[in-house]
Order: structure tokens, then sequence, then C-alpha cells
């Protein structure tokens, strides 16, 4: 099976996401904040003319704030709906067809919620994040 | 082969849409040749496709009905109830045959021998009809209109390329306009342009479908009503041209099927009672569909009965829905919502058709959640009126866009009651226990800030600032105090991320002309957060109330038309003495591109033509004034018959004291009798 990963990073650690799932990468002009929005919610942006939910990934896996808020999403497509997941950097395109394996150790927790598990990758160790987690944000999961 | 059955069953099942107001329209007038001619052309064409398919039932059946429609087309034979309700009985039966080819399964076991035999019920010899034979092959084509069939997800996605390239385009007029005229883009860019914009006018009509599509199976569907409940009903059909989104079509077949139903079981007496009522024993039910602004207005109209407004008021009160006193105050109208109040039918016993109180509360909520309304009124004796309001489209919403601070939020427009200017004389405001009153007309409205609401800051003083009344579908209204109101505009909205939703404040997502998207505000939520919900009980009540005070709004009827350089404008009514038509003889043009008239012998003052030269032999005018000081004005067509509403009516700053009046969700430019006098000077000296 053709498989492959992109490779991300979010505060100076690397991430994952199945590539299958996404639709595009691209550099946000401007993002329309969205007031009594989740805080892990930037706002909403525009690809072409459909409307994307911007989810900043920081603060949805509970991380510091950057010191220069990004601008580079990956854009994933989740029922319908668009979502752009704002990283620091994107690396590159890696191929895998193993399935993640599962972490024997204690993370953060909010990396914990939002990744299925670890894979290695021949840039290295890399977390593989789900998107719907991430979009999900921090709030919902106190609540419940 | 696959193809070609695919188009046979295709090209049947239009056929048989088609067809069943014809059959109707011919029951009730035999001697209708044009029916005849359709009906028999219908067999006539599953006939020969059936030679062709080798599908022998299809052949048998319509090779019968041909065979006896041939003969009434011949003269050989009259058309007599008998007949008819045979041919519409192997009809049927050729509708369940097609749809079970179509969908690949078994066909269904009947036995059609005695459909056929029921078309030869008088002993009457059916000897096939040489004439049909020879004018088969050219009947064949004339049969049904070129059309293809699309799949629906291919008509989104070139909506939605439509729509990105629309994007694209102001991204490229906001780039182009930097270099200030140095591209030399601007005439291809225009051009682009209008091609983009007709190309969107046409994406848009696509996914319209005439109304008549929805129309044209009730009459079939009446008849059979009417029969089995031992009726007479004759169905009157006017669907005006209306042209209706395909997804809204779907959305009210329902809720109308329902009403429709509701008036032939419990709305038209049978003819015994109507014959002791002093009515025609025929009942009369008339469906029509109007077009006004961006709203579709659907009549159910029948002579029937009526409600009993009396009785369903005791039900009511003795179902405990509302007390004794709040009964009293109740309009008729309000009355006969009523009927949509669960379990409060009036009807005496249950029927198999309709049932008892045949969800009529489910038809008003079913038509409530698309936007639309249901308005009843009814004349006990003598009918019910039933008008239907309904959108045009499910996605794009009169809207308001306002802004509070840097934020741009878009409202629905149908929620919007009025707005108020902080400054204004009519207003007077109050600080009660921390929040702000305000007084319009004398009636005191709590106030809620825009920014106070979503925690954004306000840069706007204090008494620059609007207020939009809002009122609720409770009939509450509250006002929703911001910085500035950018527009009205119609907006595509879209459906807002599940994460945004759950904060309770937004409905949707927009997208402005420059791209950026913005939020659409739910306002009963943001209604709710600032405490302005009260529980009512009498929900249906308070809902009637506003209809009712909907009509008491004084509206002035105009007239709107378009000019010959294309814009649409519209003249109060009171201003206009005459329409008419006059010969382009008539006409003068001075020098210094002032008009002249020639009426009656008199010459009159010409406004309207500009620079443009009208075509044809006619030019339509209208005239305004009094006599020895008229005016006319040409234009170059009637658009609608409309009315505004003068609260509305704004006027445009600076020198041209143009005024703008709201028609059918648009800014219009208005004319009064004083604007047409001023339009041109009088002739005084031309008279001497």
């Amino acid at each position: 099976m053709d498989r492959s990963l992109l490779l991300v990073s979010i505060a100076g650690e690397r991430a994952a996401f199945a590539s299958e799932i996404i639709r595009s990468v691209v550099e946000l002009d401007s993002i329309t904040p969205v007031p009594r929005a989740p805080a892990h919610i930037a706002g909403l942006a525009a690809l072409r003319s459909r409307a994307m939910t911007v989810v900043d990934c920081r603060r949805a896996l509970e991380l510091a704030d950057a010191d220069e808020a990004g601008s580079l999403a990956v854009v994933v497509e989740l029922d319908e709906f668009l979502y752009a997941l704002v990283v620091d950097a994107v690396e590159e395109v890696v191929p895998f067809d193993t399935e993640p394996s599962e972490i024997r150790a204690d993370l953060l927790p909010g990396w914990t919620r939002a990744s299925v598990g670890m894979v290695e990758t021949s840039a290295g160790p890399a977390l593989v994040l789900d998107p719907a987690n991430l979009i999900e944000g921090p709030a919902k999961r106190k609540a419940a | 082969m696959e193809d070609l059955l695919a188009e046979f069953i295709a090209e049947s099942r239009d056929m048989l849409e088609a067809l069943s107001g014809e059959i109707v329209a011919w029951e009730a007038d035999p001697a209708d040749r044009a029916r005849l001619d359709a009906i028999f052309r219908f067999v006539h064409t599953v006939k020969g496709n059936c030679g062709f398919f080798e599908f022998p039932r299809l052949e048998a059946l319509s090779h019968a009905a041909e065979d006896a429609l041939a003969d009434v087309r011949a003269g050989r034979r009259q058309a007599d109830q008998s007949l008819v309700s045979a041919v519409l009985a192997v009809i049927d039966r050729i509708a369940e045959i097609v749809a079970a080819i179509g969908e690949g399964r078994e066909q269904p076991d009947a036995d059609d021998a005695p459909l056929i035999a029921s078309l030869d019920a008088n002993a009457e010899e059916s000897a096939p009809a040489p004439a049909a034979a020879a004018t088969r092959a050219q009947r064949r084509q004339s049969a049904t209109p070129r059309t293809i069939r699309l799949p629906v997800e291919l008509l989104d996605r070139v909506m939605s390329g439509v729509s990105d390239m629309a994007v694209a385009r102001n991204d490229l007029a906001r780039r182009i306009a930097q270099h200030e005229g140095e591209t030399g883009l601007d005439a291809p860019f225009n051009r682009l342009s209008a091609i983009l914009a007709d190309l969107r006018e046409a994406i848009t009509r696509i996914r319209m479908q005439r109304i008549e599509t929805l129309f044209s199976g009730f009459p079939r569907m009446v008849r059979d009503l009417s029969h089995e409940l031992g009726k007479q009903v004759m169905v009157e059909i006017e669907s005006g041209d209306v042209e209706i989104d395909r997804e809204m079509i779907e959305v009210v077949r329902d809720p109308l099927v329902h009403l429709i139903r509701n008036a032939v079981d419990h709305g038209i007496e049978t003819p015994a009672e109507r014959q002791a009522a002093g009515k025609r024993e025929i009942g009369m039910l008339q469906i029509s569909a109007r077009q006004t602004g961006s709203e579709i207005r659907i009549g159910i109209v029948d002579d029937g009965k009526g409600i009993d407004g009396d009785k369903l008021v005791e039900k009511a009160v003795a179902a405990g829905v509302l007390s004794a006193e709040e009964a009293k105050l109740l309009s008729m109208r309000e009355r006969n919502a009523l009927i949509c109040e669960p379990g409060l039918s009036t009807a005496k016993e249950v029927t198999a058709v309709s049932g008892r109180g045949v969800g009529m509360d489910v038809v008003r909520a079913n038509i409530e959640k698309i936007g639309g309304s249901l308005m009843i009124d009814s004349t006990p004796g003598s009918g019910t009126r039933m008008m239907l309001n309904v959108p045009l489209t499910l996605s794009i919403v009169p809207s308001l866009t306002i802004g509070v601070g840097e934020r741009t939020f878009a409202i629905p427009r149908s929620y919007v009651e009025e707005i108020v200017r902080a400054s204004s004389e009519e207003m007077d405001s109050a600080q009660i226990g921390g929040r702000e009153f305000i007084t319009v007309r004398g009636q005191r409205i709590a106030c809620v800030g825009l920014e106070e609401i979503l925690g954004v800051e306000s840069t706007c003083p204090r008494d620059a600032r609007l207020y939009v009344l809002i009122r609720l579908v409770g009939g509450d209204i509250f006002g929703l105090a911001v910085d500035a109101i950018h527009n009205h505009e119609e907006l595509v909205v879209k459906p807002i991320a599940p994460v945004l939703m759950a904060c309770g404040f937004y409905v949707g997502t927009t997208q402005l002309d420059d791209g950026s998207p913005v939020p659409m505000l739910d306002v009963s939520g943001v209604a709710r957060s600032a405490g302005m919900i009260r529980e009512v009980k009498d929900r249906s009540l308070r809902r009637e109330l506003r209809h009712e005070r909907e009509e008491e709004r004084v509206l002035i009827p105009a007239l709107m038309f378009r000019g010959f350089d294309g814009a649409e404008r519209a003249v109060e009514m009171d201003a206009v003495r005459r329409i008419e038509k006059l010969a382009v003889s008539a006409l003068r043009k001075a020098k210094d591109g002032s008009a002249q008239a020639v009426i009656d012998g008199r010459i009159v003052p010409l406004i309207g033509l500009g620079g443009f030269k009208p075509e044809g032999e006619e030019v339509n005018l209208f005239r305004a004034g009094e006599d020895g000081d008229e005016r006319a004005y040409a234009y170059a067509e009637i658009v609608d018959l409309c009315e505004f509403d003068p609260s509305e009516v704004v006027t445009a700053e600076g020198a041209s004291g143009q005024r703008l009046a709201l028609i059918g969700g648009r800014p219009v430019e208005l004319f009064d009798a004083a604007a047409l006098l001023a339009g041109a000077p009088a002739l005084a000296n031309a008279e001497a």
C-alpha cells in the first residue's frame, strides 16, 4: 500500500498527518477572528470560495503560544467542512506503510489526546496526529 | 443498448409526469383535442419503443390504449367516464412497469387482461387505426423537448467553480486597481467580469426549476382523492412562470400535498351538502404561485365550508392551549392558526384520507424550518385561503452586514424590524439597572451592545451608534447596538463548522465580495445570552400577532420599471396618471438632449429616454402631473407592481437628492410626482 505522511513541526516537535486526508498546504493571508469561539479556534479564512475554520495547533495541544503567530496551515476536510490546521513549519512528505505504534510513555496531556501513535520515519520519530481531535480542542475533553 | 434503454425509461418518466395534468383536463373536457393528442402520443411512443425492446406487457397495454384512443380521435367513439378511468388505469400500470424496469426490479406481478378488457367496455370493434401508423415516425420526434439529465453533484461543482472564479476575479480587480490603469488590462478585465456575471446568473438559473413541475401532479391527486370521497372538485392551477430552487421543491412538496388533501377532505363538501348550501355542486380548488421579491407565495384556495373558528377556540380552551381571556383577544387569523396546534382539528370524524388533526402542526413546523410562513384566512360557509410563503432558495439569504470595531458580521434581514440612529430625535435612551433601554415611538425596548455579547471592542462614540431592532420569532423585540451598518446584500450562506456552531452565536458563514469570510449571527442565540428571550408559552399567538402587525404597516403601491439604460426604478402609483404606448413618430428629441412627446394633441416634456433611441414602432410611457403641467416618462418595460414601506425610504446625500426604497430586498430609485415634475422644465411658452 502506498501511504505517506506529511511531517510538520509544532512547538519544536515533529508531528505527522496521514497525507490522504490533506487537501492542501496553504499560507493564510488573513484570518477573520470569531469572537466567543473556543481558544484554539483562530477564526475563519477563505480557501477560494469556501470558508475554512482555522485551528491553532499549539493551543489545541495545550502548548505555549509561538512568539510570532504562524500562517502556514495544513488543510483537511472533515464531514464536508474545511479546516486549516496552523503549524509552525511543514517539513516533508515521507512514505510510510505500517501502522503507527503505541507509545509506551506518558506524554503531555495535549499530545496524548491528539495523537494516534508514533512512527519511525527516515527523518526520525514523529507523533501521528488525528485532525478530528485537534479540531475538537481541549475544552470539550474537560467537559466530558 | 443499455443507453437506449436508459433513455427510454427517462423519456417515459418525463412524459408520465407531464401527462398527469393533461389526463385530468381531458376528463373535464373530453372534447379537448389537444389533451387527447398528448395522451395518445404517450401510449403511442411507449408502444413504438416496446417493439424495439421486447417488453410484451408494455406493448399489449399501450397497444390497447392506443387503439381505444385512436377510435376517439377518429370520431368512432366518445370519451366517457369509463374510458377515461380505463385509460388512467392502463397508464398507471405502464408507470409501474417502467419504474420496475428502471430500477432493475422484477416487473410487478399483475394481470393486465382485465385492464385491457376495460378499455373495450362497449362491444365496439377496435380496429387498429391506419392513420396513426402512417404518422408514427414523425410523431415520435416531436414527443419531448430537447433536454439532458445531469447529476446534481456535477451542478454543485460547476456552481462552486463559478463562485471560486468570482473570488479570484475580485482579487485580480484589487491588484489591477493598485496599478492605476497602467496595466492595460482594464478592457479585457471588464469583459471577463461581464462574462462571469452572466455565467453566474445562468448557473444559478440551472438550479431553478419551474414550479409547474411540482404542480403538474396535483390535478391527478385531487381527482383521485375526490373520486374516493364522492366529491366533485375542479382544480385550477396557475403557476405564473415562477421558478424555484430544486431543493426547495422537494422541501415544500409534502406540506403542499398535505394542505391540498386537507382542502379536499375537510374543506370541500359533498355535492349534496353543497347543493343544500346553495353552491355549485362542483367545488373549486385554486392552486397558484407568485414570486414577490425573494419569496414565493403559494396560495391554496377552496370554496368549501371553511374553518369553524369558534369551535377551534372552544377546543383550544378545553385542551388548555390558551385561556378563555386570551381567546377573546384573538383575531380571525389567529383563531384559524389554532388549527396548526397539535390535536385541534375540527374534523368531525377521522377519515382515511387525512386522518385527524392531520399533523397541521407538523406542516407548519416544516414550513417554518425553511424560513417560510403559513397564513390561513377562512370564511365559514364559503371557503378557506391558505397562503404559504417560502424563500426562493435555501442558501441565499437577504442579509444586513453590520460592524463593531473592526469586525463584520451578517444577520438575516428577516429578523430586522427597523434601524434607529442613536442621535435620532425619535429615540430616547435610559439606563435602567445597568441595562440600556431605548424608547421608539412610545415603545420601550431593551438593548444590548453587540460588543458586550461578543466580548470585542467598540470603536464608535456612543451617540453615533445604530440600533438594529430585532423581532424574534416569539414576537419579542430587542435592540442590538452596533457601530455601523455596511450593506444590504443577498449572501450565500453556508453551514459553519460544528466546533463554532457549538458556541451558540453563529448559524453559518458567508463571504463578502472581496472573498473574506464573515460569520452569520444566530440572532436568537445572541438574544438568549443577553437574557432577552422570555419564556413564552403562547409562541404561536405571538407569531400570528406579528403577521397582523406586518399587515397594519401602511405600504405604498408602486410601479417598478426598467429604463432604457437598464436600471430598475419605481414610481409611486399615486403619481401615475396613465400608462400607455405611443408611436415613436410622436416623439421628438431636441439638440440640447431634452425630449418631447405629442399626446392627445399636446406637447408634453418627455423624461427617461436619455441618449437611447427606442426600438420598434411604439414606446412605453407613463404620464404624471396634472393637466397643463404634465410629464411623460418613457421606459423599456414594466418589471412588477410592488409595494414599499415608506419608513424604509432613504434619501441619498448630496445634490442628487435621490430617494431609494427597499423593494424585494434591493434598493430601487424611487420617484414621486414632485420628483417627476422636477425632472424636466415645464413647457410654459410652448403653448403660447
